[in-house]
C-alpha cells in the first residue's frame, strides 16, 4: 500500500512536471495603436503579427505547441497603454508582448521589468528606449544607430556645411541631437538649424531661411507633411540637396527631390510565396515596412519560444528574454538581426534618389 | 485584479483633476480649457523633484504649491474681467503650456518626455503595486472631496454662488469679490497639482501629448457630463468618460474608424446634455 | 530678397488666416456666440473639395459645392443648434461647449467619411508657380490673394449698402429692439451664419490646395484669428483682416531673426501679458466688468 502511494505520488509528480514541459498553449500578445491618428501603421502591424501567428499554427505550432495572440488597443496614449497593459497581463497572464510607439513603449517600460514580461519593440526608435527596462528587447537600431551612420557617409561624399530642419517632436528632437553630435564628431558644422512643428503643412518660411544659408546639405528629421514640403522647395531655385531618414520614404517621386538621399533600415521581403499569401490573406496591395518588420519580430519571439520549450523551461518573461539573448542572431529574408545588447544591430542603407529608382549607393551596419 | 484598479486609479486621478475644473468653470463661472496644463504642471513639479531625490510627501506638496500659484496667474485676466474673452487667454495659456513642454528640452525632457518617475513612497512605506497604489489615491481623493465640500458648505461657498449670479451686486453689496475669487483659483490650482502629481508617480512616464488640449476638453467633457457644482457630478464624469472607451471595445466596430467615433461619441454627448440637460447628470445648471 | 519673398508669403498667409478672421467676426459681433465650431465648418468643407475632385468634380465645380455645403452647414448650425440654446436662455458657457462638442464632431465626421489622414489634392495646376522678379508665388498662393481680397471687399459693401446688411446691422446693434420691429433677429442670425460658413469654406479649400488638408489642426487657425479680430476690433471686418494680415507677416518674418520653436508660444503668449494689462485698450465696453 505504501509503495502503492510512493509511486501514484511520483508519476503524479512526473506527470505534471511534463505538463510543465509542455504547456497547451504559448499565449502571446501585442499592444498596438489601433485607433487614434496612428491607426493606419497600427493595423498593418497588426497584420504583419497576425500572419506570423498564423504561419506557425498552420505548420503544427511550436512543436505541436499551438500559439495564441491577443491584440489590444493603445490608441497611442500612455495612460491607456498602462491600462491595457494590465489588462494583458492580469487576465490573460502574457509573459511577452509586442508594443509600438516610443511613449508607449517608455509608458510601460516600468511595468515590464517589475511584472518580469518581455516587451519587444519593432518600430519605435527613440534613444530612450535603449536603457528603458532589461525587459525590453529593441528590434531595430535606434535614431542614434542611424544617424551616425549618415553622418558619417555625408561628410565623406555630400559636404561638410550642413543645415537641420526637424520636427518639434520626439523623433525629430532625436534625430537632430544626433546627427548634430555625430557630424561634428566627425567634422562637420552645423550652419543653420530650424524646427518645425508637428501637423504643419506651410514650411516655406523655414525652407527659405535653410536655403539662404547656403549649406552643402539639408538633413531632414519629419515623420509627416513630406509630400507638401516637397511641393514647397520645388518653388525655391536652388534649394540645397536634401538628406533623410527612415521616415523620409514620401520624399522620394518629387522633381524637386532629385538626387536627396535618405537612410533605411534594410529590410528585405521574405520569399514570394509568403508575400503572396500575406496579400491574398488581409486583401492588401503590398506587405509593407511595418507588416514586414512585426512579421520578423513575432517569429524572433517564436524561435526564443521555441528554445525555452526544447530546453524544458516554463514559457516566461525572463526566460524568454533570456533565450533572445542567447540565440543572439535571427537570420530571416526580412533582416539579420544580432543582439549584442538589448538593441539589434542590424544593417543600414543609403539611398539616392535618381529618377524613378532608389539607389542603394553605401550598406553599412549600426554599431553602438 | 490589476486592470480593474488601474482604471479605478486612473478615474480617481481624473475626478481629482475634475473638481479642480469644477471649481473654475462651474462654481466661480471662469471658463478654462487649460487644466490638463495645469494638471501637468504638477506633474512635471513632482516627477522633476522626486526624479533628483526629492520625498514624494514634498514633491507633492511643492506641485500643490506651484499650481496653485500658477491657477492664480492665469486666471487673472478673468479676475479682471467678466468676459468671454477669457476664452481666447485660456485657449492660450494650454497652447503656451504645451509649447513649454516640448521646447524646454532640458527640464521637461521634451517631445520625448520623463521616464523612470520613481514610485511613491510615504515615511518608508513604498505603494508599489495597484492595490497599494488604489488606496493612496483613494484616501487622497477622500481628502480633496471633503475640502470641496466643505467649501461649498461654508458662507465662503454662498458667496461664491453670489457672485457667479450677479458679481456687481455683490460688490455693491461690500463683498471681497476679488479675494474670494482668487482663493478659489488657488483651491483649484491645488487640486490640478495633486491630480498631476499622482498621474506623474502612478504612469511614472509623463510627455506633453499627456497634458494637450484634447485632454483639457475631455475634462470640461466629464465635469458637463457628471454635472457642474457638486461633489457626485466631478466623480460620475471621469468614471463614466473613462469607461466609454473601454465598452465601445466590446462593439465590432473597423478598427480604422474606433478612435474618431469615440471622439465623435463625445461630440455628441457635449451638444445633447448642452441641448436637453445643461446640468449634467448631477449637478446644478451651468 | 529673402525678406520680401518671406513677406509676400506673410501676407498670403495672412489673407487665409484673415477670412477666418473676418467670418468669425462677422458672427461673433452680431450674436455674441463664441462659434469655436467655425474650425470645424473649415475643416469639413475643405474635405468636402477634396472628395468631390477625387470623384471626378472639376476644381472651381468642387470650390462652389464647397462654399455651398459651408453656407447650408451654417444655416443648420444656428436653426438646430444655437437657436434651441438660447430658447433654454442657455449662458455664454453653455453655447461655447456645445460649440466645441460640434466642432468635435465635425472632425470627427471627416475623418470617418473622407480620411483620417493628411492628404493633398490631385491637381496638376497647383505646383505650378509666377516669377515676378525674383519673388516667387504658386497658383494657389496667387488664387487665396485675389479671392480674400475680393470677399472680404464684397462683404464690406454688402455690410454697408445692402438691403439685407443694413438689416443685419441694425440687429446687431439692438437685438432687444429688433425683436419686437420686423426684423426677425433669428432669421437674421441664421443668415449670417450661412455667409460666415460659406466664406470659411473658401480658404479652407485653398489653404488645402496650396499645402495639405488634415482633420484636427483647424483650432489653431481659428485661435489666430479670434487674436487678430480682437486686437483688430470687434465689429471691424476691416480691422479683422489687416490685423491677420500684420500677425501672419511678423509670424513669417520673425523666422529669419529667431528660431521658429517658440512663435506660437510667443503669440498666444504676448496676447495674453498684453490683455492682462491693457484690457480696456481692446475691448468694447459691453462687457460687464465688476472692478
Amino acid at each position: 500500500m505504501r509503495k502503492f502511494i510512493v509511486t501514484a505520488f511520483s508519476a503524479l509528480l512526473a506527470f505534471s512536471a511534463s505538463a510543465i514541459a509542455q504547456p497547451k498553449e504559448v499565449l502571446l500578445g501585442a499592444l498596438l495603436p489601433l485607433t487614434g491618428p496612428a491607426a493606419p501603421i497600427g493595423i498593418e502591424e497588426q497584420q504583419g503579427v497576425q500572419f506570423a501567428i498564423d504561419q506557425i499554427n498552420a505548420r503544427g505550432g511550436i512543436n505541436g505547441v499551438p500559439v495564441k495572440i491577443l491584440f489590444d488597443d493603445s490608441q497611442g496614449k500612455p495612460d491607456q497603454a498602462v491600462l491595457a497593459f494590465n489588462r494583458m497581463i492580469d487576465l490573460n497572464g502574457v509573459p511577452a508582448l509586442l508594443t509600438a510607439f516610443s511613449s508607449i513603449s517608455l509608458a510601460i517600460a516600468p511595468l515590464a521589468t517589475r511584472r518580469e514580461v518581455l516587451v519587444v519593440n519593432p518600430a519605435a526608435q527613440t534613444d530612450k528606449l535603449e536603457n528603458a527596462s532589461p525587459f525590453l528587447v529593441n528590434t531595430i537600431p535606434l535614431v542614434r544607430q542611424e544617424a551616425s551612420v549618415l553622418a558619417k557617409y555625408a561628410i565623406e561624399h555630400v559636404g561638410k556645411k550642413a543645415a537641420i530642419i526637424y520636427e518639434n517632436a520626439a523623433a525629430g528632437i532625436d534625430g537632430s541631437t544626433d546627427f548634430r553630435k555625430y557630424f561634428q564628431e566627425a567634422g562637420g558644422e552645423i550652419i543653420a538649424e530650424e524646427p518645425v512643428e508637428f501637423g504643419q503643412t506651410n514650411y516655406r518660411s523655414t525652407l527659405l531661411k535653410i536655403a539662404a544659408a547656403k549649406p552643402d546639405f539639408v538633413y531632414i528629421a519629419i515623420t509627416q507633411s513630406h509630400e507638401a514640403m516637397a511641393d514647397q522647395v520645388g518653388q525655391i531655385p536652388d534649394f540645397p540637396t536634401g538628406i533623410g531618414n527612415t521616415f523620409s520614404r514620401p520624399f522620394f517621386g518629387h522633381a524637386s527631390t532629385e538626387g536627396w538621399y535618405q537612410t533605411a533600415i534594410q529590410s528585405g521581403y521574405p520569399d514570394e510565396a509568403t508575400v503572396a499569401a500575406f496579400k491574398k490573406q488581409f486583401n492588401a496591395e503590398d506587405m509593407g515596412f511595418f507588416a514586414r518588420e512585426y512579421f520578423n519580430s513575432t517569429n524572433i519571439i517564436l524561435k526564443a519560444a521555441k528554445k525555452v520549450i526544447a530546453d524544458g523551461g516554463d514559457i516566461t518573461g525572463p526566460a524568454l528574454r533570456d533565450a533572445v539573448l542567447a540565440i543572439r542572431t535571427f537570420e530571416s529574408p526580412v533582416a539579420d538581426v544580432t543582439f549584442e545588447s538589448n538593441t539589434a544591430s542590424r544593417p543600414v542603407e543609403i539611398l539616392q534618389y535618381k529618377g524613378k529608382e532608389r539607389v542603394i549607393v553605401e550598406t553599412a551596419r549600426s554599431a553602438d | 485584479m490589476n486592470y480593474f484598479l488601474s482604471f479605478l486609479i486612473l478615474a480617481e486621478i481624473f475626478s481629482i483633476a475634475a473638481l479642480s475644473t469644477n471649481l473654475l468653470i462651474g462654481v466661480i463661472g471662469i471658463f478654462s480649457v487649460a487644466q490638463a496644463a495645469i494638471m501637468g504642471v504638477g506633474a512635471y513639479t513632482a516627477a522633476l523633484l522626486m526624479m533628483a531625490g526629492v520625498p514624494f510627501p514634498l514633491a507633492l506638496l511643492a506641485a500643490v504649491l506651484t499650481c496653485a500659484a500658477i491657477n492664480v496667474l492665469s486666471s487673472l485676466p478673468s479676475l479682471r474681467l467678466a468676459g468671454d474673452y477669457f476664452i481666447i487667454t485660456s485657449f492660450g495659456t494650454q497652447l503656451v503650456a504645451t509649447a513649454v513642454f516640448i521646447n524646454w528640452q532640458d527640464l521637461t525632457g521634451g517631445a520625448t518626455g520623463l521616464m523612470g518617475i520613481p514610485i511613491a513612497e510615504i515615511a518608508g512605506y513604498s505603494f508599489a503595486s495597484s492595490q497599494q497604489f488604489a488606496l493612496l489615491v483613494t484616501v487622497i481623493l477622500i481628502i480633496v472631496a471633503t475640502s470641496f465640500w466643505l467649501l461649498m458648505r461654508s458662507p465662503h461657498g454662498k458667496l461664491l454662488h453670489a457672485i457667479r449670479l450677479n458679481e456687481i451686486a455683490a460688490v455693491a453689496a461690500g463683498r471681497k469679490v476679488l479675494r474670494a475669487k482668487v482663493g478659489v483659483a488657488a483651491v483649484s490650482g491645488a487640486y490640478a497639482g495633486v491630480a498631476g502629481a499622482l498621474y506623474a508617480t502612478y504612469i511614472s512616464f509623463i510627455d506633453p501629448v499627456s497634458f494637450d488640449i484634447h485632454v483639457s476638453v475631455l475634462l470640461v467633457t466629464m465635469l458637463v457630463v457628471g454635472g457642474a457644482r457638486t461633489l457626485a457630478g466631478s466623480i460620475i464624469g471621469p468614471f463614466l468618460l473613462l469607461a466609454i472607451p473601454q465598452l465601445l471595445a466590446l462593439v465590432d466596430i473597423p478598427s480604422t474608424v474606433v478612435g474618431p467615433v469615440r471622439q465623435l461619441f463625445y461630440g455628441v454627448i457635449l451638444i445633447a446634455f448642452m441641448l436637453w440637460r445643461p446640468q449634467g447628470i448631477a449637478g446644478r445648471k451651468l | 530678397m529673402l525678406y520680401l519673398q518671406l513677406f509676400i508669403d506673410g501676407v498670403v498667409s495672412g489673407c487665409a488666416i484673415g477670412l477666418v478672421s473676418v467670418s468669425f467676426s462677422y458672427f461673433y459681433a452680431t450674436t455674441g456666440t463664441f462659434h469655436v465650431a467655425h474650425a470645424g465648418i473649415y475643416t469639413f468643407s475643405a474635405y468636402f473639395a477634396w472628395w468631390l475632385v477625387g470623384v471626378g468634380v472639376p476644381f472651381f465645380g468642387a470650390l462652389a459645392l464647397a462654399v455651398a455645403l459651408g453656407g447650408v452647414a451654417g444655416y443648420l448650425t444656428q436653426r438646430l443648434l444655437y437657436e434651441r440654446l438660447a430658447r433654454n436662455t442657455a449662458s455664454p458657457l453653455v453655447m461655447m461647449i456645445a460649440s466645441i462638442g460640434l466642432l468635435t464632431v465635425l472632425q470627427n465626421v471627416v475623418a470617418i467619411l473622407f480620411t483620417p489622414n493628411i492628404v493633398q489634392f490631385d491637381l496638376t495646376w497647383r505646383l505650378s508657380h509666377l516669377s515676378l522678379g525674383g519673388i516667387s508665388l504658386s497658383y494657389p498662393q496667387a488664387l487665396i490673394l485675389v479671392s480674400s481680397l475680393v470677399i472680404v471687399t464684397a462683404l464690406i459693401l454688402f455690410s454697408r449698402h445692402s438691403a439685407l446688411g443694413k438689416r443685419i446691422r441694425a440687429v446687431t446693434s439692438n437685438p432687444d429692439l429688433a425683436e419686437i420691429t420686423r426684423l426677425a433677429p433669428k432669421q437674421v442670425f441664421a443668415i449670417v451664419l450661412a455667409i460666415s460658413s460659406a466664406i470659411v469654406a473658401v480658404p479652407g479649400v485653398l489653404i488645402g490646395v496650396d499645402q495639405a488638408l488634415q482633420p484636427y489642426t483647424s483650432l489653431l487657425v481659428l485661435l489666430t484669428a479670434v487674436i487678430a479680430m480682437i486686437a483688430g476690433g470687434i465689429g471691424s471686418l476691416r480691422g479683422a483682416f489687416c490685423m491677420s494680415i500684420l500677425l501672419a507677416v511678423v509670424q513669417s518674418m520673425s523666422v529669419a531673426f529667431m528660431p521658429g520653436r517658440w512663435s506660437v508660444a510667443a503669440v498666444f503668449g504676448i496676447f495674453i501679458v498684453f490683455i492682462l494689462f491693457r484690457p480696456e485698450g481692446l475691448f468694447r465696453s459691453r462687457f460687464s466688468r465688476a472692478f
